[in-house]
């Protein structure tokens, strides 16, 4: 009830005991008619409030379904309602305490309007505690010049999506720490970092010790600290070495064996050993294994490190993985339809494709560099390349790196970074690519 | 219609109501029932711009009603559907068709309220049979906004 229709109350409060007090007839009916017409605004607004609620529909998207803590994802909502002439309304998100709002608005002014109207909310939110989390629909106020009335629509209809919120966020710090021997790691370890991975819910036996105190005071429930673990396993080092038949720059692949020969001494010195693969294509060419003597290291560095005959050559091979993806994406443009050129020429790729796929075999190379990374206890490496030629067996290198989680971090020469890396699809999936020193 | 020729009916008929009961009633006070329609009148002009100016204009009416019940019950009411209509179309209800159906509506209920006060012959029955209905109504409204809220604001 607003204030006006509070006076109007006072006023019929104020008659109807002045005329219970004298026996006044009157004031009754002055009384009695004021309450008719207070009592049937109320009746009309309670009606035309039930019938803005029915009227509402709701559409919510967002941009992703599964992100990690600490992400920031952005949010549409589109609301459908009709607001019959007098009436005002406000729609407001309700979105749960587990997220902040970033940017936009979460509540809009609805003018009154005899036809449906869409309204639209933008807005960006950004996940502080992980776990399954769902927009718990909107709030609906409405209001005439006597009432107003404010609803929770929560049911099925104007609720969800659910957002998976995956831990590791704004806790994690940003750079991974580093000691002499050691690195953090995302990773559940005997020997914990200090930087914290993730934050869950205390189980029996927990260390009372990890608790997040503020965390838990907050939400009334007992929450822990999952530390990153600590790892000193030293990177694997591979260097792919240019065809001899070809022609390659000098000045950089002398670079490259500048860089590599120290990332190797670091090592050694840091880890107490190196692993060294050395490649040329999709022909491997060395492997030393926990190498522990320096001398012995430059050595056989020394001995390598030049231009090397290619045995096996590689020119835009394709993988299982690829081949599959390609008929998958054909029969797509065949089902959509169009022009029946492009579409005989795709169907007969399609078929193409699936012939050739039923005698493909993984290359050599594919074999060999699976069997290396399992035989190795490490969790990154380093790829070193001149980025001369064909790079397909970079792009299986990657993928058998991705297989068995081992962080891939390619450098190249700088003049490859700036003019050849942005098209070039085979470096996109490596965790880093950078411009060796 | 607009809404400031639909004023000066209201304003028009309540004038000639209350100079009506005051030439047929032939009270020695008859210059108060013209003070107050000044008055109503005043307010009226005075509070057209204010937020909450139905209160004001209800105030301001209720007295000039309650002087024209004194003279005849149906003269009042009368007048109590010209002063409501003069209140809802300084608030802007009393713009389309609906709200016009709305306030007829709203002129018929009246009139059962004003027989009821015209056969009785003391305040307590009719009061009773007032206060009974509005708790009647109030307590099915409440039910309903539970059951609606239930349905609307349920979590799956």
């Amino acid at each position: 009830m607003r204030r006006c229709a509070q006076g109007l109350s006072l006023i019929i409060i104020l008659l109807v005991s002045g005329a219970y007090i004298l026996d006044d007839m009157v004031l009754l009916l002055a009384a009695g008619t004021l309450l008719c017409g207070l009592l049937g605004q109320y009746l009309l607004f309670e009606y035309r409030f039930r019938s803005i609620v029915t009227s509402v529909t709701v559409q919510r998207s967002l941009e992703r379904s599964q992100v990690r803590k600490g992400t920031t994802l952005r949010v549409s909502t589109k609301v459908t309602v009709t607001v019959p002439p007098s009436m005002h309304a406000r729609i407001t998100e309700r979105l749960s305490p587990q997220v902040v709002v970033q940017d936009g608005d979460t509540t809009l002014p609805v003018e009154p309007d005899p036809n449906p109207r869409t309204y639209q909310f933008r807005y960006r939110i950004t996940p502080v505690v992980h776990g399954k989390m769902r927009v718990s629909g909107i709030s609906l106020f409405v209001q005439n010049v006597f009432f107003s009335h404010e609803i929770d629509l929560s049911s099925h209809q104007f609720s969800g999506p659910d957002l998976i919120v995956q831990p590791v966020g704004i806790f994690e710090p940003s750079g991974k720490r580093t000691t002499a021997e050691s690195r953090e790691v995302e990773k559940l370890k005997v020997v914990r970092g200090f930087g914290i991975r993730a934050l869950r819910e205390y189980y029996a036996g927990d260390d009372l010790r990890h608790i997040d105190w503020k965390l838990s005071a907050k939400h009334n429930k007992l929450y822990i600290r999952e530390y990153t673990g600590m790892v000193n396993l030293p990177p694997l080092i591979i260097v792919d070495l240019p065809w001899r038949g070809a022609p390659f720059p000098q000045a950089d692949l002398a670079r490259m064996v500048s860089v590599v020969a120290g990332m190797a001494e670091h090592s050694i010195r840091s880890y107490q050993f190196v692993s060294l693969l050395v490649i040329s294509g999709s022909n491997i060419i060395h492997f030393y294994r926990e190498e522990k003597n320096l001398q012995q290291c430059m050595s056989v560095l020394r001995e390598w490190m030049h231009p090397v005959e290619r045995v096996a050559h590689q020119y835009h091979t394709l993988d299982r993985a690829e081949v599959r993806a390609e008929i998958r994406h054909l029969e797509t443009v065949i089902l959509q339809g169009g022009n029946p050129g492009i579409l005989h020429f795709s169907d007969t790729l399609r078929k193409h494709y699936s012939s050739v796929l039923v005698h493909m075999r993984a290359p050599a190379f594919t074999g060999q560099v699976a069997r290396t990374f399992s035989s190795l206890a490490i969790d990154e490496c380093y790829l070193f390349s001149l980025g001369c030629g064909d790079a397909s067996h970079i792009h299986q290198l990657i993928r058998q790196a991705k297989i068995a989680d081992v962080m891939m971090h390619i450098r190249l020469p700088g003049a490859i970074i700036s003019s050849r890396l942005p098209e070039d699809q085979n470096y996109q999936s490596a965790n880093t690519v950078e411009a060796f020193a | 219609m607009k809404q400031i020729q639909r004023d000066y009916v209201f304003l028009a008929v309540l004038a000639a109501v209350v100079f009506g009961v005051t030439a047929w009633g032939g009270l020695p006070i008859w210059y108060l029932n013209l003070i107050l329609l000044c008055l109503f009148g005043g307010i009226f002009y005075a509070v057209r711009s204010w937020h909450d100016r139905a209160f004001y204009l209800a105030c301001a009416g209720v007295p000039l009603i309650i002087a024209c019940c004194v003279m005849s019950t149906w003269m009042g009411l009368v007048s109590v559907w010209m002063v409501a209509g003069i209140v809802c179309n300084a608030m802007g209800i009393l713009e389309i068709s609906d709200d016009i159906r709305i306030f007829i509506l709203f002129c018929g209920a009246t009139v059962p309220v004003a027989l009821v006060v015209q056969v009785s012959n003391h305040v307590v029955l009719p009061l009773l049979i007032f206060v009974a209905g509005t708790a009647v109504i109030l307590a099915v409204q409440a039910v309903r906004d539970h059951q609606f809220r239930k349905q609307y604001g349920a979590h799956p």
